[in-house]
């Protein structure tokens, strides 16, 4: 697993509010293929390290290295240019457009030909055909790719918001609470996605405060409390989710038992 | 929450089957049970089998070619305001713009004495700007779409009638009545232009990445403008298309009649709506189709004809056309419905046998 290469470094993050720190000399690194695992309860500054490295928040000091090269983000647009992609909690669907147009909307294919492309026309059919190879190549089964969004359950959509990040090129994909109010079966069409991908190669920012999810999917868990990373950690070496308990809630200073930490 | 995801994983299973089954009928029998302009069509081919048995003068050319005649102009302006609606905006100042520009084409012509392409060209220019101004405050400025278009529906025939002093300007010339009065392949001029408007129009709306991106808008802007989707310049564009159609519209009417009358697009506004209304689109937004559109007009001017043909007076017709408009308002709930109910209804036989790996193959 460590000889992967690294893909996105974060380097002393600060993040001020005004009079509030929301995030606090924040270091994470994030290999090709691993899943990092996020935790921590309300105003953990989960959501802000989610802004700054997604580019809709620019940190006030600290910097973003995306494989090697340091980053600075005006917004999202420049992250998702780097191969970044944030699958936020609303998803971006479009309930109104079928399966295989909300993969593709703004950046629809154009074709077939040279008069197809000048005349701007969709390339339908290959949009169908691809949308349908990722979503096998990611075990997704979903229905037609011509269903229209809002005949899909919530997991259902979680994974065609997941998948279109993916297939747009990113390599690194955040997760804000993917499995967030989804029942057990869709949670589970949500996390398998999540273990595929990254048996895909994919570098994943799994964020939640659901401990079962996060232990289920993640190679590393790193908590957070009161915008500072209080441990950061292998999950073969850390044991239950109650010490993850006890560290996000502050019973636990992160000082005792086994657990290992970053300074 | 289980239900539905049980139901969608019982669409996947026949999935393989219906994708080699997967052609035109089936596309076509899609279209025509899921929507609106499916219900619309098949009404408007029973009311003309109607006109046909009770009226000998229904179905002739001449007839025909008179009911798209009459069409054209709501016609033409109703494609970008059918975009517009989709998107999520209205235009209510088309009929109000339509007389703008007809009147100062009147003065620009008539007392002004400039050529025809001049007086043509400056017409549409002033549609196109009032269009401009409408888009400007709306989708940049953020003003209500309702309000801004309603201003513009009172304070563009005020221009109007500043600028005419209610007098008709009339004898524009030979050259200009071709626009309305003459003919193409025996086709009146305002029906090609209006069908072939509507040709470029379908080929927008279904072939090109911003009909997809006007759906987008329509339906959730925040993940529109999230995705990179061009949510303020698009409508601003479609504000302009239909400010020059309303103007376009206003021409080929003063050309039919030969005069620039202060009359010309009174009720225009809500002709328009009415038939894009009637198509199928959602006056929400998000929702619709242009071909709907197209079955809309058609229907509303078989129906304009038919009834006259039988001697039924013009009051009649309006009753017809706004009971239609409820219908179809009660037809677009039932529909919405009944694609609600698939999900709840189709349980797989097999679904508790296997648990969780929806995945897994």
């Amino acid at each position: 697993m460590s000889e992967r290469p690294v893909v996105l470094e974060v380097e002393g993050v600060t993040k001020r509010f005004g009079a509030v720190t929301a995030l606090y000399d924040v270091s994470l690194q994030l290999r090709s293929g691993e899943v990092l695992g996020i935790i921590g309860d309300n105003g953990a500054g989960k959501s802000t390290l989610v802004g700054v490295v997604s580019g809709a928040l620019k940190p006030d000091e600290g910097r973003i290295v995306v494989d090697g090269v340091v980053r600075s983000f005006t917004d999202p647009a420049e992250a998702r240019a780097v191969g970044i992609e944030t699958v936020f909690q609303n998803l971006a669907l479009v309930p109104t457009l079928n399966i295989a147009e909300n993969v593709y909307l703004r950046r629809e294919r154009l074709g077939p030909g040279v008069a197809a492309k000048a005349l701007r026309r969709l390339y339908k059919s290959a949009m169908r055909r691809e949308a349908r190879e990722a979503f096998d190549r990611f075990g997704v089964t979903l229905p037609p790719v011509r269903t229209k969004v809002s005949a899909l359950s919530g997991g259902q959509r979680q994974a065609v918001a997941i998948t279109r990040a993916v297939l747009w090129g990113s390599h690194i994909v955040i997760m804000d609470e993917p499995a967030a109010a989804l029942g057990v079966k869709q949670t589970e069409l949500v996390l398998s996605l999540v273990e595929r991908l990254k048996s895909h190669g994919v570098a994943i920012v799994f964020i939640s405060h659901n401990m079962q999810h996060v232990l289920r999917v993640a190679d590393r868990i790193a908590v957070f409390r009161l915008g500072e990373k209080i441990a950061d950690f292998d999950v073969r070496e850390q044991t239950t989710g109650t010490d993850l308990v006890a560290l996000m809630t502050g019973a636990t200073s992160g000082d005792l038992g086994s657990t290992r930490l970053l300074s | 929450m289980a239900h539905a995801e049980s139901a969608g994983r019982s669409w996947q299973r026949p999935r393989a089957p219906r994708q080699r089954h997967s052609g035109r009928a089936r596309r076509l029998a899609a279209t025509l049970a899921n929507y609106q302009s499916g219900g619309l069509l098949i009404a408007l081919l029973v009311m003309g089998a109607v006109f046909t048995s009770t009226s000998g003068n229904f179905l002739t050319h001449r007839n025909l070619t008179v009911i798209l005649l009459q069409v054209s102009i709501v016609g033409l302006v109703a494609i970008p305001q059918a975009m517009l609606v989709l998107s999520g905006y209205v235009d209510l100042s088309v009929g109000s713009v339509s007389v703008l520009a007809v009147a100062v084409f009147g003065e620009m012509a008539r007392v002004d004495h400039q050529s025809l392409a001049v007086s043509i060209a400056i017409a549409l220019a002033v549609g196109a700007g009032w269009g401009l101004m409408n888009g400007i405050l709306i989708s940049y400025l953020n003003f209500s779409p309702i309000i801004v278009t309603l201003g513009g529906f009172a304070g563009a025939r005020g221009v109007a009638d500043t600028i005419t002093h209610d007098v008709t300007q009339f004898g524009f010339g030979d050259k200009f009545a071709y626009l309305g009065n003459g003919t193409i392949l025996s086709l009146p001029v305002p029906a090609v232009i209006f069908l072939g408007l509507f040709l470029v129009g379908a080929y927008i709306w279904y072939e090109m990445p911003v009909g997809r991106h006007m759906t987008a808008i329509g339906a959730d802007k925040t993940s529109a403008r999230a995705l990179g989707v061009s949510v303020k310049l698009i409508p601003c564009v479609l504000y302009v298309c239909s400010g020059i159609a309303a103007a376009a519209g206003g021409l080929i009417l003063t050309s039919e009649l030969d005069g620039a009358s202060p009359s010309i697009g009174i009720g225009l506004e809500l002709q328009v709506l009415t038939a894009v209304l009637l198509g199928g689109v959602a006056f929400a937004g998000g929702r619709g189709s242009l071909w709907g559109v197209l079955f809309g007009i058609l229907f509303i001017g078989v129906l304009n004809n038919g009834l006259i043909l039988l001697n039924i007076g013009p009051y009649v017709v309006n009753l017809a056309v706004g009971a239609v408009l409820i219908a179809a308002a009660g037809a677009d709930a039932f529909y919405q419905r009944l694609e609600s109910i698939p999900v709840a209804a189709a349980e797989p036989r097999g679904q508790a046998a296997e648990p969780s790996h929806e995945g897994t193959r």
